[in-house]
């Protein structure tokens, strides 16, 4: 910490200076880094705003520098010029994010609105209809009894199977035959045979 | 992606601060890395045993000369690749070993056009030689690793230039090594089989530069 403080005192260019620093850092003075890394932010900054960086938030290539810049600390050299070593690893750091960018952006597209639903008019219809709760319950009163009876135990009541079977009295596998047949004739008389039409193989 | 303020991360990055053993000279980690390898392929010449005509072969100049070249190129090369992990460094010391690698390549070519002259285009016979990528692997593979465990020291600026040139400085040395067990000398199938076994792996490893050597501290992709 005093060390570093003495630096800044002594006339000295900024290299030097950030040379010194760095070298007191490697060494493992605290302070001493922080001020690297503090001096090192308008550099970096500097280096990464004079090259192209369309798309990319120059803040992330800032810490993405810093944080390179701590992994390979050891490679500085007191003996060499300081500020080359830093920009030349954030021109590289930022050629990087250009690729990595380039990469998320040949994989997505841009889409103004998301589309609340697919975009074929028939998938609509079961969303955006309300449906007439009246006109379902005249439907499954009109339904013959068994089915009926299904249709009400399975798919009103939610029971299962099972309970179905036991509360009725009716098989399991007459149950299926019945709340199959019953959905059929409602889905007939809710939505019409026109729909059902459609449905059908050419 | 970082969401911290950059102050923050200044803060927490000098706060995770410890002392650092700093990177070595790119001449002297060339010299290191020789002095581990050398016994590795010393080793590997040893246990496959010498060439019946070495001493014949230490008297021809050209051989000399071709070997010399070769083992120029493979430190030159190791010490391009320890130069091109430092970030900063001048781009002219990537091309340090073009110059031996150029007397190596041109000495074999000078011997395919001398065989040519003498023999015509019977003398340049191209036979398989199948000994030569598992020769070159075997005794390139001690200072492979030695270079591996090396420039992954180093920072991953050039990944590419680096990983294909500690390649070509293992794959030269392992050529120095294959000369001395392996009797073939016509100029024709050193330069297809050997060298461009090291050729090949040069490409190989330049093209997994970036899978080798990573930013420790890079998002994921």
């Amino acid at each position: 910490m005093a060390a570093a403080r003495e630096i800044f005192v002594a006339d000295e260019t900024g290299d030097a200076v950030l040379g010194r620093l760095m070298k007191l850092a490697q060494a493992g003075d605290a302070a001493a880094y922080a001020e690297v890394l503090r001096r090192s932010l308008p550099i970096i900054a500097r280096v990464v705003s004079s090259q192209r960086h369309y798309g990319l938030e120059i803040n992330d290539v800032v810490q993405d520098v810093l944080l390179s810049l701590h992994s390979v600390r050891h490679t500085y050299d007191p003996d060499r010029p300081f500020v080359p070593w830093l920009a030349s690893i954030a021109r590289h750091r930022l050629i990087d994010a250009h690729r990595r960018h380039a990469r998320v952006a040949r994989n997505e597209s841009a889409v103004p609105e998301l589309p609340e639903t697919f975009s074929s008019d028939d998938s609509k219809k079961g969303v955006e209809s309300q449906g007439d709760p009246e006109l379902l319950r005249r439907a499954i009163a009109n339904l013959p009894a068994g089915q009926r009876q299904a249709v009400e135990l399975l798919k009103l009541r939610e029971l299962s199977l099972k309970e179905a079977s036991a509360e009725s009295g009716m098989s399991v596998a007459a149950l299926k035959v019945a709340v199959h047949r019953g959905l059929k004739a409602l889905r007939l008389r809710l939505v019409g045979d026109k729909l059902e039409e459609t449905k059908q193989p050419k | 992606m970082i969401k911290i303020p950059t102050d923050e991360l200044v803060k927490r990055l000098a706060a995770d601060v410890v002392p650092v053993r700093r990177l070595r000279s790119p001449f002297l980690r060339t010299a290191v890395w020789f002095g581990l390898s050398w016994p590795w392929v010393a080793a590997i010449v040893f246990i496959m045993g010498l060439r019946p005509d070495l001493g014949e072969r230490l008297m021809d100049g050209r051989w000399l000369i071709e070997q010399g070249a070769a083992l120029a190129t493979a430190m030159m090369a190791a010490m391009a690749a320890f130069c091109a992990g430092v970030p900063g460094r001048p781009r002219w010391e990537h091309y340090m070993p073009l110059l031996p690698l150029a007397v190596w390549l041109g000495v074999l070519g000078e011997g395919c056009v001398q065989t040519w002259f003498s023999l015509g285009s019977a003398g340049l016979v191209l036979r398989p030689d199948w000994q030569c990528l598992p020769g070159i692997a075997m005794v390139g593979f001690g200072p492979a690793v030695a270079m591996a465990v090396m420039i992954l020291r180093g920072s991953a600026i050039a990944p590419m230039t680096t990983t294909a040139l500690g390649a070509l400085a293992a794959g030269g040395l392992a050529q120095v090594g294959l000369r001395l067990f392996h009797p073939v000398d016509a100029s024709l199938m050193v330069l297809v089989w050997q060298t461009g076994t090291v050729f090949g792996l040069v490409l190989l490893a330049g093209l997994l530069g970036r899978q080798i050597l990573r930013w420790r501290y890079a998002p994921a992709p």
